[in-house]
């Protein structure tokens, strides 16, 4: 059995993605990823969900050699994509329950 | 080995200055860049771009280059760097996150001995690559805590070369977790170079889509089906949640769609639990026989109901 864990701190996440940490005080401060707790910057704990806009963020900045402000617009909209395709999902899902799948013309 | 035309890869010409060739560079890699565009291919296609674009960057790496070209001529098929080569004075930046896939005609004229792979530091070598996965997970398994085997594919490096090696681990869903959300395995992704510690493995649950309940975020919805009779005089129904059945009293007069909320039936979230909403459906049976058809035929000439009544206030 492997134990799973659903957070990460701020100092192996700079390690892993070799980044500053002041590169992920901007992140936050941009409101592309929130701390899950953490008083302190170096105390900073984040979720994996966090980790994965975070991961995403930095690739974006370095990749595509665009300011934080533009990341911060792309990552949003990334997020509310994901998010509206997962709704959609449900609905659509949902919606078959309650209407045909197809559509029956009048004769 | 083909050698690759950088310039045709960025669609610039070889006589293209910086600025050309950065505006060609951001316009292609914003367009294939794997964490923006989904599509199959466009990975491949970002990394075939940001190596064009390392190299013409670079006015010497370019300079090589062009060396290079000219030598190739229009034998760009079975391409071998010629014998006394020496490039790669300065080895490979870190430029993009994907490291280590530049192609083998990229290592050979600009790896020197350092090779795509070992630009990122120490004696120590570098950490392995985290691997993401998408779990799909029953809605059961969410609840019960089940143990679980899941199997992926690391990629692990061999002489420069990547390849892909099955994996098995078992795993428990944690209690609380939601669609969506991505649950990290510290150390079980690839395999760090020399003393250096594995990635992570990230699983991406997926709910899969369950008969009878759909989810939003903890609570549940279940489609109710009543007779129109049930909706209209009340009646109590047995209804399914994940674990047992339930009684519920359903009121005359139920509308179709009306929600019934059955209390910490949902899902198990952190700190709370969701509820179960059961949404009323009105079902008209497939046959309706002769006895039946009488009744609700005399129901229909005694009624004044007009459930159409919106329609004439527009019209």
């Amino acid at each position: 059995m492997i134990a799973t864990s659903m957070t990460v701190t701020l100092d192996e996440l700079c390690q892993y993605e070799q980044i500053e940490t002041s590169m992920i005080v901007e992140i936050v401060e941009y409101g592309i990823a929130e701390p899950l707790k953490g008083e302190s910057v170096s105390d900073w704990v984040f979720d994996s969900t966090s980790t994965h806009w975070i991961k995403k963020a930095v690739r974006i900045s370095n990749d595509l050699d665009m300011d934080w402000v533009a990341v911060a617009m792309v990552i949003d909209l990334l997020k509310e994509k994901e998010a509206l395709e997962n709704e959609n999902r449900r609905y659509k899902h949902q919606l078959r329950r309650f209407i045909d799948a197809e559509y029956k013309s009048q004769p | 080995m083909e050698f690759k035309d950088y310039y045709k890869i960025l669609g610039v010409s070889s006589d293209a200055d910086a600025k050309e060739i950065k505006a060609a560079y951001r316009k292609l890699a914003r367009k294939y860049h794997p964490d923006v565009n989904p599509e199959e291919g466009a990975e491949d296609k970002f990394k075939e771009v940001a190596e064009a674009y390392e190299v013409l960057k670079d006015q010497q790496k370019r300079a090589e280059f062009d060396e290079l070209r000219q030598y190739a001529g229009k034998g760009y098929q079975n391409f071998e760097p010629p014998p006394d080569w020496q490039g790669g004075h300065q080895g490979a930046g870190r430029s993009t996150h994907f490291e280590g896939d530049f192609s083998d005609f990229f290592n050979s004229i600009f790896g020197g001995q350092s090779g795509g792979f070992s630009r990122t530091h120490s004696e120590q070598g570098f950490r392995g690559q985290d691997v993401e996965i998408e779990l799909p997970v029953f809605l059961e398994e969410m609840v019960q805590q089940k143990e679980r085997s899941i199997e992926y594919q690391i990629p692990v490096r061999e002489g420069g070369q990547v390849r892909h090696i099955p994996k098995h681990l078992k795993v428990k869903i944690p209690k609380g977790t939601s669609d969506g959300e991505r649950i990290r395995l510290k150390g079980q992704g690839a395999p760090g170079a020399g003393k250096a510690e594995a990635g992570d493995l990230y699983l991406h649950i997926r709910l899969v889509p369950h008969p009878l309940f759909d989810v939003n975020g903890h609570n549940l919805v279940l489609t109710l089906p009543l007779a129109p009779w049930e909706a209209a005089l009340g009646c109590k129904v047995t209804v399914p949640t994940l674990e047992g059945k339930i009684s519920l009293t359903i009121p005359e007069n139920t509308q179709a769609g009306r929600k019934f909320r059955i209390k910490g039936k949902g899902l198990p979230g952190k700190g709370v639990i969701g509820d179960l909403f059961a949404v009323a459906k009105i079902v008209m049976p497939e046959d309706i026989d002769e006895e039946s058809r009488d009744l609700l035929r005399k129901l229909s000439e005694k009624s004044g109901f007009d459930p159409r009544q919106e329609w004439r206030k527009t019209s």
